[in-house]
């Protein structure tokens, strides 16, 4: 995400694209929740020379924008993109809890919302794998952009805290639980609506057991994971903030 | 109609496999309940991907032919024929290649790649389709539509510098339409089946017309229309925690759709459909190759 050329960076443009992205997270998985676990795309020596398909895709990232999930092994762009105007401090916006991401991906929320079962897709499966992924990703660091407004916003209260290296304080002050439950259950809602089974008759409210993807799995994905990560980068933003 | 041979080793591999026996054609799961199924829950999908790639604007940069700048002595405005957008997509689908994604013949890549080998694990897929009409897709008519006719109506004008995850996004919509619109070859198989003698004198007679007459059936097809626009406004409204769910269309809501209703109804009507029945017509005509 860059701020659109030149304007300020604001709470309520980050906040939209927080939101924005919570339907994309929920038609990632619905999309991997097509396919079985299919784990042999995860065993080690699928791709041969020792490496797991996934970590095979890995080596072909080529997302500039994005956080990369191997950064050493980043390929060249092919084609310059535009310049995206500077509102992150460069040395802070360096944070990246991509190893978190990809640990709590494969071993905690696989296994969630995918069935067990192999249906041999091996490839789509990892390319699904890759979007979710990625668009994890992207929700996770925009925390480095809510950091750097908040900080804007009340840079004397961030910057005693920083200076105390004080992470418990910060992530009291970035704290806010009504916000975070208002989160929990609007994505709830969406993986209910989004997952459903449409029909041209009048959809009477169908269990959550017919929904394409667990509407609790949204819920808890973001509780556990997606929230406190976020948390993680904005205070570890915010203390390399003054650097 | 011009059809893409997908490459001939696989394509070689397959009949080799069917030629010693190990991989029988098999006609358990494919049927026309199957069939239906997979197509509706690709309207899915289809409009997930309309709706992602919708979040960026034009990005006509990307759709360029590349020109590498000339240096001092360097030769003036050398530029390639393709563009950022073609030479990505040409790079992820190679990768995706070599993991072994068009094994099963359910996809169909948009360019041919020399690939030795797959580095994916073997699996046993169940051919159902006729070998010598395996081949027969619209890749070509489907990047045309996707590029000159469907993304102007989806993207809204501009540029905001994403060339990358534009591209990535323009990816998933082919892939998920070159699968859908050539699921006719599966479609036509199952049809075949079911009506054998009818289909082979029409198919003997090469008879273009007569065939497309009895693959269609427009009460089918409208209901295939308003299901996949009715999701698109289910799938494309924006949720608020005490806002209604929306399931169809009205003045107020208009604004607030992420990818415009009648836009993926005209998709079906004028392209999905007509391109699959196109698929499906060409595949029976080689099916008693």
């Amino acid at each position: 995400m860059d701020a659109a050329g030149g304007e300020q960076l604001s709470l309520a443009a980050v906040r939209d694209a927080l939101v924005r992205l919570e339907d994309s997270v929920v038609f990632a998985l619905i999309e991997r929740a097509r396919h079985p676990r299919n784990a042999p795309a995860y065993a080690p020596a699928a791709a041969g020379g020792g490496h797991s398909l996934v970590e095979f895709f890995a080596g072909h990232y080529q997302k500039p924008e994005d956080v990369p999930f191997f950064p050493q092994d980043l390929p060249l762009p092919l084609f310059p993109t535009k310049p995206s105007p500077k509102v992150l401090h460069p040395f802070a916006s360096l944070v990246t809890v991509n190893d978190a991401i990809w640990k709590m991906y494969f071993d905690e929320l696989l296994p969630l919302f995918t069935v067990d079962g192999d249906d041999g897709s091996y490839a789509q499966t990892v390319a699904l794998d890759f979007a979710c992924l990625q668009v994890l990703s992207q929700r996770i660091h925009i925390g480095k952009y809510v950091a750097e407004v908040k900080f804007k916003d009340a840079p004397q209260d961030y910057s005693r805290l920083i200076k105390a290296k004080d992470s418990n304080s910060l992530m009291d002050l970035l704290t806010f639980k009504a916000v975070e439950e208002k989160v929990k259950k609007r994505v709830e809602k969406k993986a209910r609506t989004f997952g459903q089974n449409i029909t041209l008759e009048d959809n009477a409210t169908a269990g959550d057991s017919e929904c394409k993807v667990d509407p609790k799995v949204l819920s808890k994905l973001y509780d556990q994971w997606v929230m406190p990560l976020t948390k993680d980068v904005e205070v570890e933003y915010l203390l390399r903030r003054l650097d | 109609m011009a059809v893409r041979a997908i490459h001939t080793p696989l394509l070689l591999c397959t009949m080799a496999l069917l030629l010693t026996g190990l991989v029988s054609p098999s006609t358990a799961g494919l049927s026309l309940d199957t069939v239906r199924e997979f197509l509706t829950r690709e309207e899915d999908t289809i409009v997930f991907s309309l709706i992602e790639r919708a979040k960026y604007p034009l990005n006509r940069p990307a759709y360029a032919p590349l020109h590498f700048g000339a240096g001092a002595g360097a030769e003036p405005d050398r530029h390639l024929n393709a563009s950022f957008a073609e030479l990505f997509i040409r790079e992820s689908e190679a990768v995706q290649s070599k993991a072994g994604r068009y094994q099963s013949l359910q996809e169909i890549p948009f360019f041919a790649y020399r690939v030795p080998f797959t580095l994916a694990p073997l699996y046993n897929f169940t051919r159902d389709l006729y070998p010598a009409a395996a081949f027969v897709n619209v890749n070509d008519a489907i990047w045309s539509m996707y590029f000159n006719e469907l993304l102007p109506l989806l993207a809204k004008n501009g540029d905001d510098g994403n060339y990358a995850v534009t591209a990535d996004a323009d990816l998933a919509c082919l892939q998920v339409l070159s699968r859908r619109i050539n699921y006719g070859r599966y479609v036509a198989e199952v049809k075949f089946r079911g009506d054998q003698q009818t289909y082979t004198s029409l198919i003997q007679a090469k008879d273009r017309d007569a065939l497309m007459k009895l693959l269609t059936s427009e009460a089918q097809e409208d209901v295939v229309k308003r299901r996949v626009e009715k999701k698109a406004i289910v799938f494309g409204q924006s949720i608020t925690l005490d806002g209604p769910i929306q399931t169809d269309v009205n003045n107020s809501s208009q604004a607030n759709f992420k990818v415009d209703p009648s836009v993926v109804y005209k998709l079906y009507d004028q392209w999905v459909i007509p391109l699959t029945k196109q698929v499906e017509v060409e595949y029976l005509l080689h099916r008693l190759d």
